[in-house]
């Protein structure tokens, strides 16, 4: 528990919503669901946006989120790997989920500042792998029956929908919840090659 | 250091001394149930083992005393010696006295065995069964019941491999701080880092150490497979090998084992006629097998050379043209060397007849591959009629690798130096244009020209690796790689140093991607990839 709201700090507190504030994930609250069934099980999400709609992950799979640092380009990957990066001693690959499901990215405004972006470092089983995202991530609970995990338009996107873990609406946003993990081990990923 | 002699004496004491104790274990086994074969045939293969390792490193006594031993207990275990009273007492000063011969190796003033009880062992040997009269009593060692531990210890290689990475990790580390500590300008940094640059290289170098072996733990097995081997394929054989006490990373050996074998094999099969066709060719019957090691600056080459029939290029050229490897016009103008490299090329085999020893289909592309993988290269020089000579340079250590860094639209980039032949510097005038590609007389011989930023990073589709107007500026730096007895410049932007690296395999997803052997963290923190030579030399020849 200690460790996750660790890695939440690592984005500057003022950024997460009030909710994220008081709470603290997760954890505490399953075992606590199952002794009383009258508290509700709360999920513990980063948000983030790609394009212009807002998605999350479970802070579970998120190691650490830090500005972006240098990345390194290796040519002759397919174009969604940005390139490696050197994370306190590792070297991690750095992809763009914008370019990975072709999401058009969101125009600039005066408000972005194009030169710092943020790194949600992703940890899978046996590897890391950095995400590249414009705006600070936000940190937000939420009740687990605020997810609508079988939304009808699902079969009608691009993203395959086993990627998706539901929908969440949360003050007239609306916040598609990635699974990272299923995203990673999906074969394109795998199957990087040099060409 | 220690002298390798002091080493390895070392390493037969703490065997010895286990061997003693279990010979202990099992003859106090033996008292108690005395008609266990089980147990007689442990003892009798310690005692063996014990004898030959002693004969082979000079210590006679032991190994005689083992041999008296060994002798009694195969009287024992052919019923034809009673495992009675007297003949235990013996058989226990024996063993106890082989304890004392073995720890008293490092004595200044040798021990000499009790003739009395060698005497003892001959009568019970010589004797059999017979009476027990003439048996003398032997004086006790005071000092025979000092309990010690061995000097000895086994590690699983995977802690060394896990040792040698977190060192690896170290030295990154320590580089960094070497290049802050300059930057920082401060007195008092610049000692620690100094004296931690001392430490950690020390340390890389006891953790490398630890890992050596002999080459000769796998050359020794060879004479019993080349038998095995010549004796199936009706051929006469002479082995001669070299270099047993040359020492590699114990990882890089399990790594070409197969492939050793495997050349081997194809050399006995394929290479070396049988007697009938040697008398012809004024040949010695007996075929000669040379396998050699020796050290080459920081890495090992081991040879493979055989005097048989030699590989026959023209039937080389001919299956490769049958194969669409090369086009038949093409194939008769290429150098002798490039054409070697098709051996190595999957599926490829000039071998009609499958034998039970080779030619199963598992060509010489999979030797190429395992030597490819370590970071070695593989060599081939054959003369028809004369022999053929299978060349493998490997590096000493997997962890550090010396490399040659340089830059590529903005980019670092290292290649290990066992893949790098030369560098140099030549007008952009010298380089010529001719078909989709570009060529440069290097020293008579005409090479293969790419530039690296256009291999690398022009769009696919408008690649265009024969043109020069591509180039910046008007000399041009080149890196002249090697790799499958073809040789490839890589034209470079920027050419910097020569240092040692610690690669760093990718991690996954990026581990797939084969153009790049892994990566490596400069002093100044930045990322540096390293160029895996056979994956560019592939990318080169397909995109060509």
């Amino acid at each position: 528990m200690a460790k996750n709201i660790k890695k939440a700090e690592a984005v500057e507190p003022a950024a997460n919503t009030p909710e994220a504030v008081t709470e603290t994930n997760t954890a505490p609250a399953q075992p606590a669901a199952n002794d009383a069934p009258g508290k509700e099980e709360k999920v513990h999400l980063i948000v983030f946006k790609l394009g212009t709609e807002y998605y999350a992950i479970k802070i579970e799979q998120v190691k650490e989120v830090t500005v972006t640092p240098t990345i390194t380009r290796m040519p002759r990957t397919p174009e969604f790997v940005q390139g490696v990066a050197n994370i306190r001693g590792d070297i991690i690959a750095i992809v763009d989920l914008e370019k990975r499901f072709s999401i058009r990215p969101e125009p600039m405004t005066d408000s972005m500042q194009p030169n710092t972006t943020y790194t949600l470092v992703i940890e899978a089983k046996e590897y890391s792998i950095g995400v590249v995202v414009k705006e600070v991530p936000q940190s937000l609970n939420l009740p687990m029956s605020k997810i609508d995990r079988t939304p009808s338009f699902l079969q009608d996107t691009n993203i395959k929908d086993n990627y998706i873990e539901g929908i969440a609406k949360v003050d007239n946003r609306l916040i598609i919840v990635l699974d990272m993990l299923r995203i990673l081990s999906s074969d394109e990923i795998k199957q990087l090659t040099g060409k | 250091m220690k002298s390798r002699e002091q080493e390895y004496k070392e390493i037969f004491i703490a065997e010895a001394l286990e061997y003693f104790d279990s010979l202990n274990r099992h003859i106090s086994e033996l008292e108690k149930q005395p008609q266990d074969d089980r147990v007689l045939a442990e003892i009798f293969r310690l005692l063996h083992n014990l004898k030959a390792n002693a004969k082979a490193i000079g210590y006679l006594q032991i190994s005689d005393l083992s041999h008296k031993l060994e002798t009694a207990f195969s009287l024992i275990r052919n019923r034809e010696l009673q495992f009675s009273d007297e003949v235990v007492t013996v058989l226990f000063d024996g063993i106890d006295m082989l304890g004392d011969l073995i720890s008293g190796i490092d004595n200044p003033t040798p021990v000499e065995p009790d003739p009395v009880l060698l005497r003892n062992l001959d009568i019970i040997v010589d004797n059999l069964s017979d009476s027990t009269i003439e048996l003398a009593k032997v004086q006790r060692f005071t000092n025979s019941k000092n309990l010690s531990l061995s000097d000895l210890i086994y590690i699983q290689i995977k802690k060394l491999d896990h040792m040698l990475n977190l060192v690896g990790e170290l030295i990154i580390d320590r580089d960094r701080i070497m290049s802050l500590s300059k930057e920082l300008n401060n007195d008092d940094l610049k000692t620690v880092s100094s004296h931690l640059y001392r430490i950690t290289e020390e340390l890389q170098y006891s953790v490398m150490d630890a890992r050596l072996v002999n080459i000769g733990t796998l050359f020794n097995k060879f004479p019993r497979i080349v038998r095995d081997i010549a004796f199936a394929e009706h051929k006469d054989i002479n082995l001669e090998l070299s270099g047993q006490d040359i020492q590699i990373d114990r990882n890089i050996l399990q790594i070409i084992t197969d492939s050793l074998l495997h050349l081997v094999r194809n050399a006995i099969t394929h290479g070396i006629e049988k007697p009938e066709q040697r008398a012809k060719s004024n040949k010695p019957n007996a075929g000669l097998l040379i396998l050699s090691a020796q050290n080459d600056r920081d890495n090992v080459v081991i040879k493979l050379k055989d005097d048989g029939k030699g590989i026959d290029l023209k039937q080389v050229r001919k299956t490769a043209v049958k194969k669409n490897l090369v086009s038949a016009e093409l194939a008769d103008g290429l150098p002798d060397s490039e054409v070697f490299s098709f051996l190595f090329e999957p599926g490829f085999s000039t071998a009609a007849e499958v034998t039970e020893y080779s030619g199963r289909g598992v060509g010489l592309d999979v030797v190429k591959n395992a030597i490819d993988s370590i970071g070695g290269r593989l060599h081939v020089d054959s003369e028809l009629g004369q022999g053929t000579t299978f060349t493998l340079h490997l590096p000493t250590s997997i962890a550090v690798k010396g490399a040659l860094l340089f830059e590529v639209d903005n980019i670092f980039y290292a290649i290990p130096l066992i893949h790098t032949e030369q560098v140099l510097a030549l007008d952009k005038d010298e380089l010529h244009e001719v078909g989709d590609v570009m060529v440069a007389d290097l020293k008579g011989e005409t090479v293969t020209v790419v530039y690296l930023n256009e291999l690398l990073n022009a769009d696919e589709a408008t690649m265009k690796l024969g043109d020069k107007t591509r180039l910046k500026g008007q000399v041009q730096n080149i890196v002249v790689v090697s790799y499958n007895n073809r040789k490839l410049g890589l034209i470079v932007d920027k050419l910097y140093r020569q240092q040692d690296i610690v690669v760093k395999a990718l991690s996954k997803p990026l581990d797939k991607i084969d153009l790049y052997g892994g990566v490596t963290l400069l002093g100044t923190g930045k990322v540096c990839l390293v160029l895996d030579v056979p994956a560019i030399t592939r990318y080169f020849i397909q995109k060509r």
